[in-house]
């Protein structure tokens, strides 16, 4: 275990879709899939033991024509696996339609990682604290894989299984990932809370609020650092649901948020701080939304 | 196959390598290069030191696998100075002070370079903003700040007002 030194392993470059699920059906298990890397490498870097070591890292590098971030106001948002956040960013409808995962792009990590780090790198490390994730999570979306046995699309909703664990199986290759299109009253807020910008959140959230004039018609909450993984607030969004936005509905709302929470002690807070502030942070990123308009 | 020849083009010149798959572009960089001017920090993408400029975009080379980089155009900090000549940034870092150990100033000047590549005229959070990824641990980043905002008032091309040259009195 080194910040220096990366243990040994051998180098897959497909050069297309199908050369590469064809290497995860042969390989399976013992790839690692690398798009941009940043995560990846920390990870063999600092490895717990041999056992969770790569034999291959298949390199996405020479797989043409992932690197797409695509608007289409009737279809929605596609992001290419090789996308990112950097580019993310770079499409102006993303900033227009979809605040809350530009908000979260933006104050992801820093410039070089975002200029490295993919969208969909984001989702598949399956880390409770993402940034893009969180995002995602409250905005929806579908992740789509590309396997032996042909394409399938895996809800957002279903894509997180525990810690570091996703929905795609070992023969998979996530190829992209769609957004739903924006809807007419939708708005959606992104907030965290961490020590320095460059640090992990200590806790993220991130609304998506469906309004006519001042009532919710329908929402998803997710919030970051809670749980084993990104987390959506069903409990507290039947608050939401049908409601007007009064201080007293939004006093409900934060108040049901440490219930619905299971936050822990590490170096980065405690479950105490996360339980006092989570609702806070859910309260203001609802009034941000509906600030937006 | 743990090996791959690979073509870098590096500050302009073209270097053909064959490199162990699991070496980083730092590494190839500095121990295999000699170009010991991109300096290794702390290996996990957070502190800038290793930042170099790959096609125009700034990344950490401390996490880009040097295998990966076949064909690549890269520019190191060593680029920059025309036969020893500092060129606008790297003049503004010494002519601010806002160097001290020095360890971090070649990140920063690169990401500074891709900064004002994109944005020649940033205002002081947008510069703050581009280098919350490149970690200076002797100054308070005020100089580093004003550095770069001089960088772009001086950066070759921009139509600034010029004092006139004094004349030089024998």
């Amino acid at each position: 275990m080194s910040s220096r030194i990366l243990p040994d392993f051998d180098l897959l470059l497909p050069q297309s879709i199908p050369e590469a699920v064809e290497l995860l059906s042969t390989h399976r298990e013992r790839i690692t899939v690398m798009a941009g890397g940043t995560d990846v490498m920390v990870a063999m870097k600092f490895a717990q033991s041999p056992a969770k070591l790569p034999e291959f890292v298949m390199s996405l590098e020479n797989v043409p024509g992932l690197g797409y971030v695509l608007f289409d106001p009737e279809k929605g948002l596609r992001i290419g696996a090789k996308a990112t956040v950097a580019e993310l960013l770079a499409q102006p409808d993303v900033k227009r339609h979809y605040r809350a995962l530009w908000h979260a792009a933006q104050t992801f990590a820093t410039g070089q990682v975002r200029n490295t780090a993919t969208v969909l790198g984001n989702l598949l490390r399956a880390s409770p604290a993402g940034d893009c994730s969180c995002a995602i999570y409250a905005i929806g979306g579908v992740v789509v894989l590309h396997g032996a046995s042909g394409r399938r699309e895996v809800d957002i909703d279903d894509f997180w299984l525990s810690y570091g664990v996703t929905a795609r199986l070992p023969d998979e290759l996530a190829v992209e990932l769609i957004l739903p299109p924006p809807a007419a009253g939708s708005r959606s807020a992104f907030k965290r809370m961490t020590r320095t910008s460059e640090d992990l959140a200590k806790l993220n959230v991130a609304v998506r609020l469906e309004m006519e004039g001042n009532t919710c018609v329908d929402a998803r909450l997710a919030m970051g650092c809670v749980a084993p993984t990104p987390l959506r607030l069903t409990k507290t969004e039947t608050l939401l649901k049908g409601h007007e936005l009064t201080p007293e509905v939004l006093q409900r709302v934060a108040a049901s948020v440490p219930w619905e929470i299971s936050p822990i002690d590490d170096k980065r807070s405690t479950a105490e701080y996360r339980k006092q502030v989570s609702g806070v942070l859910l309260k203001r990123a609802i009034q941000d939304a509906c600030g937006a308009a | 196959m743990k090996n791959r020849d690979i073509t870098l083009h590096i500050n302009g010149e073209e270097y053909r390598l064959n490199v162990a798959v699991n070496r980083t572009l730092l590494d190839v960089l500095r121990d295999e290069l000699g170009m010991t001017e991109t300096k290794y920090g702390c290996g996990t993408g957070e502190c800038g030191a290793c930042t170099v400029v790959v096609e125009g975009k700034a990344i950490n080379s401390c996490l880009t696998l040097a295998a990966t980089m076949d064909g690549k155009r890269i520019a190191t900090v060593a680029g920059r100075a025309d036969f020893g000549r500092l060129d606008h940034i790297q003049q503004a870092f010494v002519d601010e002070a806002a160097i001290q150990c020095g360890y971090c100033t070649p990140g920063m000047v690169m990401k500074t370079a891709s900064l004002l590549a994109t944005n020649p005229d940033p205002s002081e959070a947008e510069i703050r903003h581009a280098l919350e990824g490149n970690i200076c641990r002797c100054t308070g980043y005020e100089k580093i700040v004003k550095a770069v905002k001089k960088a772009a008032q001086t950066m070759p091309g921009r139509a600034v007002a010029v004092e006139p040259c004094k004349e030089v009195v024998q």
